[in-house]
């Protein structure tokens, strides 16, 4: 059985911080990387199905979309306990959109024919919640989106998913293998890598490719992406707050205007 | 392609008010955008819900009926899909709801779609243009979808009133889509997720105290208020260094950090450590009777009065 | 990053007299046990400080004559030339950071009972120290009353020459001027009696002759209790409170405002059991409210948070923030507002441990959240600045995130060592502090005096602090609920292995005073609970509880407040002359005793428990073991000893040939792993090793300055060079 498991090194802005000069992106001196929260749990979920899995054999592949700057969420990664590591990159890919690291990714996801994809939902920067169930278009996969819950059958290639909607209700459903699922923050508790484990990490395979190397076009990136970034700005400075007047009464009900208003949908 | 096509949500029977949302936020585009405003929810129960769908500025109401009693994601695709062939839109909203995360990606890979969700702002010049934020709302990005005959966008929940919903005058069509047989998973059952420990980092409402509470016979009081309100109960650090709740509920930057839609806010002045912890939620509302309290310098609403006086006329709004 | 302009307010100078004032932080006088015979801790404690921004920082109370001595007790003196030289060392140090030195000249009158002069203390009337046990003043004629009056001008002229900028009278605390000033200790029926104006002549004109002296030169200041909180019998804010400040205005360049006095002075140090920040609020904030002064006024109340220091000042509290202990826990919080940086603040958590070493006479000021308080000079730490370690490239796991282990790996993070990895058995990182934190608040009504009963949520400051300079620290990796056997530890691949697993108390009733197990008491049964059981709610508690207090701190008394402001019938027993005697020294004593009362909890001191049976406790009188007493009961909380959980350690070293094929290469316990401790003793072992984990021998201490008198001729270099760490040297 073989498991893939795409992650990414995400951007953490520091409390204070500036705009390159062309307004293109984030000056990087003030970006702080991290392997995104939600494909900690992704990888966990990999490795529990891996250690439940009868025989050897068994895998679990982490891959990236990213520059050397990655490396460091793969090396995590592979201490925990992935058995190798796929790292992309391509000058191209620079500012790529979800669309277009969904298509790259799918390039390699299936040179590997893996029996789950296992996604993290979203990932913290970028907030698109998006790259799953892409990937899984563009690979015609089965797919579930914002699972909680997740019991898979090796035996039968079946997963058992709980899949986690708006106002705290559960649906349990069922998808055979091979499948994509996106794995939602507190599914599981992820574990962690020893000092050990660490430094032993550097040992195991980290393959860096590139486009070429995944049989894609170099206008792959561009022929992919969704859409085109114009320009990042800080949010419009806001008035301060809109101040809420009248008896406590008025008040009272302003609120609850404004609560059940934000909280629809 | 022309016009704007908009994807309705039901559940269980019960259309979904993000539906609505969507169709004030098409409205706002679609006079620019050219051609017809349509919405079409796709269910074993479309026709039913159908007619609520046709608001004020709708031009034609579509429905797609699935086999499947409830959600599945790759149906939900393959009649998107049918969609796109058989009305040829510019321009799609979708929620960015659950739901529409597990089979709006697909399409709009599949079909090369312009594509952007958790989007906040839509414009048209000649063409969308959509804004989102980026690095968790800290920023704006603000994108355009060029060499795109076809956009699909998923909205974020909250951000548009609603529609009022129409009362059938608008025509209803039947799309056909050939549905039979593309299920890939398999429905087992709906279960109410089961309340374990509290978590305020998931939490969408959250109702907060602080000091201003004065006294902690009157903490009760405020979480009976949040049950009612559907909120759940945080608290900023005095309230936690006084012993009268645990350090679970507390926000700030020695407690948790929380995001959630809504933060109403009673008597919390607003310390640093406190505004790092939640000036990043949606939707911030304080009640403070200090007009100076920092917590009014990141709070989108706020009010100058007694906590308890608004407590009580809360308590009566909501029965 | 640029502070916040909202906290520019915090920053504006102001004048005090012929001085200036950089800003508004401003250390008031408090004890640190240096005085002026520990030149070298006096100038670098205070000097740290000034590194730190504070505006200004004064010494402790400072003896003006040998007829005020307060030994065993540590005050600072300026009685000769030598006091001089040795107090210039610290005005030196805050120069050289822009900061104005302030000293508090003192006389005692009867609360200081001369052990070491064998003088004989003067006072307005004769009547006994409320405070010092039968010390009787002489009375002052008025040949005496000008003698003592020379003795603060003689004072303020050498305190001029050691560099000194502003001067203080001081007369809170109920010391002499308030004496005079009080009709509770003045009794005199000649002019410096009977009225108001006549009380009051002796601290004006104490206050004019000096500034005769000095006042071109120095900036005079008063320290004044603005109510005694005795009621009518002494002075009271609304009537000779504010008169005073009205009278002698003209003579002050700035005021020092607080409450109360020495014999219970917990309600002006008011630990954080009982009072919140800003807590003389009430009393000092009526003086400029009112406007009762012309002039600058500092008071203090534990204020850490900037929004309430610009509340402060902004609504026309105090013109300056005034702080002791919050200067004590983190000397650089004027630096940290003015960096932008306020989330680092080390904030002061009431447990007024600093206090208690003055209290108990002699040791130096100690500090739980700031370890590196009093230490600046002996030790050579400096709490913002870290060496780092000469091994850094070896690998830390520390196993155990209470207070040793959150302290420990935060300062190895500090010292930049390769990694370290603080691995927790717990769902959340604090160890102890974690439940401690919730003791001790019973219901949060309102004392029988002042304050409150708001327990020790406070305390839980210390887990604040560490988990946000953690979360800071790149190389130090946080992994909470794992709990790693000895084997896991063996192969976790670390260089350096630290134990802080913590202790348990005894099931067994096991004590200090028996040194024994009490036949009966075992906490495995559904009855008899330890205290952290109680906390965890894991077992119901009956109507009738008895509370064994062997431990003479916190711990019993707080678990007899919780139950019994959650209704319970509850029993204190001690086999001491009294319950939680280090209360006494922390100040929290008289309230806690207040607030015990209301709460109806019964109190058997010199009571030793025999034996337990189901819903009986048998006791003795230790004077008189025949004299038997029985407590019926249906709980027993048993408060005795506490168990070091070392094996993990004792597993670890027993294997030296595995330690060493693993790659182990230093094993180390601390905190209460190695002997159950106070927390701040905790913290200061896990700090003390990661100071010196590049020592020859980390588990050893390294040898500290000792501030005596050396026989012989002696440099100032001989004492620096015992140093490993220095806080002065240049950062590699």
């Amino acid at each position: 059985m073989k498991i893939v498991v795409p992650v990414k090194q995400v951007a953490a802005l520091d409390e204070e911080f500036e705009l390159l000069d062309d307004g293109s992106g984030v000056d990087p001196d003030f970006l702080e990387w991290d392997l995104n929260e939600w494909d900690t749990f992704s990888m966990e979920a990999a490795l529990q199905i891996r250690e439940n899995a009868d025989g050897d054999g068994h895998e679990v592949v982490v891959v990236t979309v990213g520059d050397e700057e990655a490396e460091e969420g793969l090396l995590s990664c592979l201490a925990k306990g992935a058995d190798r590591a796929l790292r992309i990159w391509d000058e191209s890919l620079q500012g790529a959109d979800v669309l277009a690291v969904a298509k790259v990714l799918a390039a390699a996801v299936e040179r590997e024919s893996p029996d789950l994809v296992l996604c993290g939902v979203q990932s913290s920067d970028a907030v698109y919640g998006a790259t799953g169930v892409a990937l899984a278009g563009y690979l015609d996969l089965p797919h579930v989106a914002v699972v909680k819950g997740l019991d898979y059958d090796a035996a039968q290639a079946t997963a058992t998913v709980e899949r986690e909607l708006e106002g705290g209700l559960v649906e349990v459903l069922r998808v055979e293998a091979p499948a994509l699922l996106t794995i939602q923050t507190g599914i599981n508790e992820p574990r962690y890598a020893t000092l050990r484990a660490i430094k032993q990490a550097r040992e195991k395979p980290l393959q860096v490719s590139d486009l070429a190397d995944l049989g894609l076009e170099e206008d792959a990136v561009g022929q992919a992406a969704g859409s085109r970034a114009v320009a990042l700005k800080p949010p419009e400075p806001g008035e301060g707050a809109e101040m809420l007047n009248g008896s406590p009464a008025a008040v009272a009900a302003r609120i609850v205007e404004i609560v059940q208003e934000r909280m629809s949908g | 392609m022309s016009g704007v096509l908009v994807i309705a949500e039901s559940r269980r029977g019960e259309l979904r008010e993000v539906s609505l949302e969507l169709v004030t936020a098409a409205r706002e585009v679609a006079e620019a955008a050219g051609g017809q405003l349509k919405v079409a929810i796709i269910g074993a129960d479309a026709e039913q819900v159908g007619p609520q769908l046709g608001a004020e500025g709708v031009d034609e109401v579509l429905t797609v009926t699935a086999p499947q009693q409830h959600f599945e994601a790759h149906v939900w695709q393959k009649a998107l899909e049918a969609l796109i062939d058989s009305e040829q839109p510019s321009l799609i909203l979708a929620g960015h709801t659950i739901d529409s995360l597990g089979f709006a990606p697909a399409t709009a890979a599949r079909r090369a779609l312009g594509f952007a969700t958790d989007v906040t702002a839509i414009s048209w010049a000649d063409g969308p243009r959509a804004v989102r934020g980026a690095y968790g709302d800290k920023l704006h990005s603000e994108l355009e979808f060029p060499g795109k005959e076809c956009t699909l966008l998923t909205v974020r929940p909250g951000l548009f009133s609603p529609a009022t919903p129409g009362e059938g005058s608008v025509p209803v069509r039947a799309v056909e889509a050939n549905l039979e047989n593309v299920a890939r998973t398999e429905h087992i059952e709906f279960v109410e997720a089961t309340a374990g420990d509290v978590d305020i980092t998931k939490a969408e409402f959250l109702l907060s105290i602080g000091r201003g509470v004065e006294d902690k016979d009157n903490i009760p009081r405020f979480e009976q208020l949040a049950e009612r309100f559907g909120a759940t109960l945080s608290v900023s650090r005095p309230l936690v260094d006084a012993g009268w709740m645990p350090s679970a509920r507390q926000v700030g930057q020695s407690g948790k950090t929380v995001k959630p839609r809504v933060y109403l806010a009673f008597g919390i002045s607003g310390a640093v450590q406190h505004l790092a912890g939640m000036r990043n939620a949606d939707t911030i509302i304080a009640v403070n009777t200090d007009p100076e309290a920092p917590i009014f310098s990141v709070a989108h609403y706020g009010a100058v009065a007694d906590l308890f006086e608004v407590a009580d006329e809360l308590e009566q709004a909501l029965g | 990053m640029a502070r916040d302009p909202k906290y520019d307010i915090l920053f504006e100078p102001i004048q005090i007299g012929p001085k200036t004032l950089k800003n508004r932080f401003y250390q008031v006088p408090h004890c640190i046990g240096a005085g002026s015979e520990k030149p070298g801790m006096q100038a670098h404690h205070r000097g740290m400080k000034a590194e730190g921004g504070w505006g200004a920082c004064c010494t402790e109370y400072c003896s003006i004559h040998p007829e005020s001595d307060d030994t065993s007790r540590v005050s600072a003196r300026i009685w000769d030339d030598g006091d001089v030289r040795n107090l210039a060392a610290m005005t030196d140090r805050l120069h050289q950071f822009g900061a104005l030195a302030g000293i508090e000249l003192w006389y005692g009158g009867p609360h200081a009972p001369c052990m070491e002069s064998r003088a004989t203390p003067r006072g307005p009337s004769q009547i006994a120290s409320d405070f010092e046990l039968n010390i009787f003043p002489r009375y002052m004629d008025k040949d005496d009353i000008e003698v003592v009056q020379q003795m603060y001008v003689d004072a303020a002229i050498r305190a001029r020459e050691a560099g000194f900028d502003i001067v203080y009278v001081y007369g809170a605390h109920a010391y002499l001027p308030f004496q005079f000033l009080s009709p509770f200790y003045n009794r005199r029926t000649d002019e410096y009696g009977g009225s108001f104006e006549n009380r009051a002549r002796f601290w004006r004109e104490s206050l004019y002759k000096v500034r005769e002296a000095v006042g071109d030169d120095c900036a005079i200041a008063s320290r004044f209790a603005v109510d005694h909180l005795l009621g009518p019998i002494s002075i009271q804010v609304g009537e000779d409170g504010v008169r005073f400040v009205e009278y002698c205005d003209d003579l002050v360049d700035l005021w020092d405002l607080t409450v109360g006095d020495i014999a219970e002075w917990g309600q002006n140090a008011g630990p954080s059991r009982f009072f919140e920040e800003n807590h003389e609020k009430p009393f000092t904030g009526q003086v400029k409210a009112g406007n009762h002064t012309n002039k600058p006024v500092v008071g203090v109340g534990r204020v850490t948070n900037p929004d309430t220091m610009v509340a402060i000042i902004k609504s026309g509290q105090f013109d300056i923030i005034g702080a002791a202990r919050p200067s004590i826990s983190d000397p650089f919080l004027p630096k940290k507002i003015e960096e932008g940086r306020p989330e680092d603040i080390r904030e002061c958590i009431g447990c007024n441990q600093c206090i208690s070493r003055w209290e108990i006479g002699g040791p130096p000021m100690v500090c739980t959240q700031n370890a590196t308080a009093g230490e600046e000079y002996r030790r050579g730490w400096h709490p913002e600045k870290f060496h780092p370690a000469a091994n850094r490239e070896k690998s830390v796991l520390v196993i155990g995130a209470g207070p040793a282990g959150m302290e420990c790996a935060m300062v190895l993070g500090k010292r930049q060592m390769s990694a370290v990895h603080l691995v927790e058995a717990e769902k959340e990182i604090g160890g102890c502090v974690n439940w401690i934190s919730q003791l001790g608040h019973s219901d949060g009504k309102e004392n029988l005096f002042r304050g409150s009963a708001r327990g020790l949520g406070e305390w839980k400051r210390i887990v604040n602090y560490r988990q946000i300079q953690l979360d800071k620290l790149k190389n130090v990796e946080v992994h909470i609920g794992s709990r790693l056997s000895t084997e896991q530890v063996l192969e976790y691949g670390a260089e350096i292995v630290i134990v802080a697993t913590g202790c348990h108390f005894a099931t067994d009733g096991m004590n200090a005073a028996t040194h024994a197990p009490i036949p009966g008491a075992d906490a495995s049964l559904d009855w008899q609970l330890t205290p952290d059981q109680v906390v965890s709610e894991a077992k119901r508690v009956g109507q009738r509880v008895v509370v064994l207090e062997n431990e003479a701190y916190f711990m019993g008394v707080s678990v007899a407040q919780k139950l019994a402001g959650e209704g319970h019938d509850v029993t204190l027993l001690t086999q001491a002359a009294e319950i939680a005697n280090y209360m006494d020294y922390t100040l929290e004593a008289p309230m806690l005793h207040r607030d015990l009362d209301r709460l109806g909890v019964h109190i058997h001191t010199y009571t030793m428990v025999d034996k337990i049976e189901p819903g009986l406790v048998h006791a003795y009188d230790v004077w008189n073991p025949a004299h038997q007493e029985q407590f019926e009961v249906d709980t027993v909380v048993l408060c005795t000893a506490r168990i070091s959980d070392d094996q993990l350690y004792r597993e670890l070293k027993a294997d030296k040939d595995r330690l060493e094929s693993e790659g182990i290469e230093g094993l180390y316990v601390i905190g209460d792993a190695s002997a159950p401790r106070m927390i701040v003793d905790s913290i200061f072992d896990g700090h003390r090793l990661a100071r010196e984990i590049d020592s020859p021998h980390p588990e050893m201490p390294l040898p500290f300055i000792r501030e005596r008198r050396l026989w012989g001729e002696v440099s100032n270099d001989d004492y620096v060079q015992q140093l490993r760490n220095t806080a002065d040297v240049a950062l590699a």
